[in-house]
């Protein structure tokens, strides 16, 4: 039986579409749970436009159904917490400033 | 300050100096410059209203929020090409709402309008990945320090452009409309291979290399397309007239480069070749949604001068 740990250890494969640096250190996981092999995944987004929800979720669905004891992925998308830069990790606070980018 | 001669600026620039003002340039530098920079400035800002027009087929709110996304993203990357322009002593007001459509200096392939979603998602695999593989390549070279760091976002940008067109076919495959990306790649893929010019045979580069305003010849970037665009085309199982020669290690393309476009039908006549020259009197003639495109971009410019010059 596959733990919510596993999961997320899953999703800190999948990079931001723009970035590359994890939704996990992006700070867009809001929420993960496993029930009789179902990833109930609550993801946030950086704005309510963002471009690359079906991009995210796409990648999220094709690793976490390779974690062994998950056989179906169901989404939620939250606005509470609201994204912002505070939400970064300090991992990628560091990759950001190693690119140039303000944070 | 006296204007450096073209050889200490070449000179200087292949010891690694980067360019920072105007003052510091050769006139044929700031020629060259100013071309390049027009060239992709004005590729970004046609892509705009061509994919805008093709992102009125979205099949979904989350498509067309992605679509329109891009598209918000090729203005921005238009901006500061003019901008940049504008401190090279460009009057870019005129450049941008009084030239004639056949005046700009996109490539062809704008020209030719998409028809559906299907064809805006290989756009975004082909044209934004010929795009990503010539900016990646200025980012890397470029000797105009404020070009070159403006195109540390810009990268980033068109990344994720071509990775919606990678993402979108994927799904499409997968999504029974395999015979319609199919055929968007037929007219597509030879269009991008065009795209990037003339041979190295047949092409002066001039300066451009020199110069560092360009890193790789026109046949370096075409494989350099080539080399991702196969892949992803076979990975999928699609056709496409290339492959890779195992031998050489080379990618080739199956048809003699250049080769005669139906513009009416949208398809290549791969047993027509013509020269070089035909391709170029092609381009400059510019193709059917010229006119169109460059009006839905200076219509609202001249609606409002109308209106300012009425108040007067």
């Amino acid at each position: 039986m596959a733990s919510a740990d596993e999961v997320l250890a899953a999703l800190r494969d999948i990079t931001d579409p723009e970035w590359p640096v994890s939704i996990v250190d992006m700070g867009l996981v809001c929420g993960v749970a496993v029930e009789d092999g179902v990833a109930r995944i609550t993801l946030t987004f950086t704005s309510t436009a963002c471009p690359c929800m079906d991009m995210i979720r796409d990648d999220v669905r094709d690793r976490v159904l390779r974690v062994p004891g998950v056989r179906d992925v169901v989404f939620a998308t939250t606005w509470d917490p609201v994204w912002s830069k505070e939400r970064l990790s300090e991992a990628a606070r560091a990759q950001f400033r190693r690119w140039g980018v303000a944070v | 300050m006296t204007t450096p001669s073209d050889d200490q600026i070449v000179e200087r620039i292949q010891q690694g100096h980067i360019l920072e003002t105007p003052a510091e340039m050769s006139d044929d530098y700031r020629r060259t410059l100013i071309h390049i920079l027009t060239v992709s400035a004005d590729t970004e800002m046609i892509s705009a209203p061509s994919y805008y027009t093709a992102a009125k087929n979205s099949p979904s709110m989350n498509n067309l929020i992605s679509a329109l996304a891009i598209i918000q993203d090729e203005l921005s990357h238009a901006h500061i090409g003019y901008r940049i322009l504008q401190d090279l002593g460009v009057d870019t007001e005129a450049l941008i709402y009084d030239r004639a459509p056949t005046a700009f200096k996109h490539p062809y392939a704008f020209d030719v309008p998409l028809r559906s979603w299907v064809e805006l998602i290989v756009a975004n695999a082909f044209y934004d990945r010929a795009g990503f593989v010539l900016l990646g390549d200025v980012y890397r070279h470029c000797s105009y320090g404020p070009w070159r760091r403006a195109l540390a976002k810009v990268d980033k940008e068109e990344n994720f452009h071509l990775r919606h067109g990678e993402n979108g076919m994927r799904r499409l495959a997968a999504g029974g409309q395999r015979d319609e990306v199919q055929r968007a790649i037929d007219w597509m893929f030879p269009m991008t291979v065009e795209w990037f010019g003339l041979p190295d045979s047949l092409k002066t580069h001039g300066r451009q290399i020199a110069y560092k305003l360009k890193g790789s010849t026109n046949d370096q970037l075409r494989q350099q397309w080539l080399q991702t665009a196969v892949p992803l085309c076979e990975g999928l199982g699609f056709r496409v007239p290339a492959h890779l020669d195992q031998a050489i290690g080379v990618y080739v393309l199956e048809y003699p480069l250049p080769v005669e476009f139906d513009e009416a039908e949208r398809r290549w006549l791969m047993d027509r070749p013509i020269t070089w020259e035909q391709v170029l009197l092609r381009w400059k003639r510019r193709g059917p949604g010229n006119a169109m495109f460059v009006d839905m971009l200076q219509r609202g410019r001249r609606q409002m001068r109308a209106l300012a010059g009425r108040r007067h």
